[in-house]
C-alpha cells in the first residue's frame, strides 16, 4: 500500500507583494521630482592675468541686436578666412534670432576651425534671458563649450 | 476539460476557502463567486513602480521655485549641483531667499557669504560657483546687476538654473 501522495500545488501568498508594491508606489510618487532642473554654465573673465600672459585662443563676440539680428566677429581665428571672421545672422520673419542659421554658421566654422570652443555673448538691455539661454544652447551644441557674457 | 494549474490553484486557495461567498452548498446553483485576477494588477504595479524608480531623481530639490517663475528651458544643461542661490523673483534679488536692495547689496551678501564660508572651512578652497535662478522673460538689464555683483564678488563661474528639455 502507498500513503497519499503529497499535493504539490502550492498557494503563492500575494498578499505581502501587493503592499510591498503599493508601498513602494506610495513612497516614489510622493518623493518624485517632475520638474528636471538643469544648469547652463558661464564663466565669467576675472581680469587676474594680463593680456600679453594669456594665451590666443580662437573666440566668437557674439553682437546680439534689438531686432533680432546677430553679429559674429571672430578674434583669433586661426584657420578660418577673412570672409568668416566677421559674419551677420539676419533675424527670422517674426524678428526673432535665426538658431537654426546660427546653427549651421557654428557648424561650417567649427569644422575648420576645432579649436574653437569660447563665445561671448554680448546682448543688449532689451535682450530677455531666454533669448540669451536659446542661443547659448545653440553654442553648446555646435561644441563650443566655454561660454561667457560680457556685463553692460 | 483540461484545467490550468492556476485555475485550480485559485479554487483551492485560502483566499477562496475564507470566503464567506463561497457556495458550499447547492452544487446546482450558478456561482456568485468572482475571481479576482491579482496577476493583472501586479503588473501593473510592477509596471508602475519601474517607471517611477527610472525617474527618480537621488540628487534632491536644490531649487524651490515660485509659483510665477518660469525657467528657460534647455537641450544642453548639465546637473545642477547645491551651490548658493542668487534668485530674481519679480523684480527682486534674493541671496539664499533673503531679499536684497539691488545689485550692490547682492554684492556686499556675495562677500559676507565668502568670508563667513573661509572662517568656518580655512582648509577649503573659497567659493566660485553660484546658481542663478530666474525668469526667462525677464530683460538683461535685470540680469546684468546679478552677473556684476556676482563676477565682481569673485563667484566667477555662474549657472543659469533651467528646465532640461
Amino acid at each position: 500500500m502507498h500513503g497519499r501522495k503529497k499535493h504539490l500545488d502550492f498557494d503563492l501568498n500575494l498578499v505581502p507583494f501587493i503592499d510591498l508594491l503599493s508601498v513602494c508606489i506610495c513612497f516614489l510618487l510622493i518623493t518624485a521630482v517632475w520638474l528636471n532642473i538643469g544648469s547652463i554654465n558661464v564663466k565669467q573673465a576675472v581680469g587676474g592675468q594680463s593680456v600679453a600672459e594669456t594665451e590666443k585662443k580662437p573666440l566668437i563676440w557674439v553682437l546680439l541686436g534689438e531686432k533680432g539680428d546677430l553679429v559674429l566677429d571672430v578674434k583669433a581665428g586661426g584657420k578660418l578666412p577673412a570672409k568668416m571672421l566677421k559674419l551677420k545672422v539676419p533675424p527670422t520673419a517674426e524678428g526673432k534670432f535665426d538658431l537654426p542659421g546660427l546653427a549651421t554658421l557654428l557648424a561650417d566654422m567649427k569644422t575648420i576651425e576645432p579649436n574653437l570652443r569660447t563665445a561671448l555673448i554680448h546682448p543688449k538691455a532689451t535682450t530677455t534671458y531666454e533669448d540669451i539661454i536659446d542661443l547659448m544652447d545653440q553654442f553648446k551644441k555646435a561644441g563650443l563649450a566655454d561660454l561667457g557674457v560680457v556685463p553692460l | 476539460m483540461v484545467q490550468s494549474i492556476l485555475a485550480t490553484t485559485a479554487l483551492e486557495s485560502e483566499l477562496m476557502a475564507a470566503s464567506v461567498l463561497g457556495p458550499k452548498h447547492g452544487r446546482g446553483k450558478r456561482s456568485i463567486t468572482a475571481d479576482l485576477l491579482l496577476t493583472a494588477l501586479i503588473d501593473a504595479f510592477s509596471i508602475l513602480v519601474i517607471f517611477l524608480l527610472m525617474s527618480f531623481s537621488s540628487t534632491g530639490e536644490v531649487l524651490f521655485i515660485n509659483k510665477s517663475t518660469e525657467l528657460p528651458k534647455s537641450g544642453q544643461a548639465d546637473m545642477l549641483e547645491r551651490q548658493p542661490v542668487v534668485k530674481i523673483e519679480e523684480n527682486q534679488i534674493f541671496l539664499e531667499n533673503k531679499p536684497l536692495a539691488g545689485g550692490d547689496q547682492l554684492f556686499q551678501a556675495l562677500l559676507f557669504m565668502k568670508k563667513q564660508m573661509a572662517e568656518e572651512r580655512p582648509d577649503q578652497e573659497s567659493p566660485t560657483i553660484v546658481t542663478v535662478q530666474a525668469d526667462r522673460r525677464i530683460t538683461y538689464k535685470f540680469l546684468n546687476q546679478v552677473v556684476v555683483a556676482c563676477a565682481q564678488a569673485g563667484f566667477s563661474d555662474i549657472r543659469f538654473a533651467v528646465l532640461m528639455k
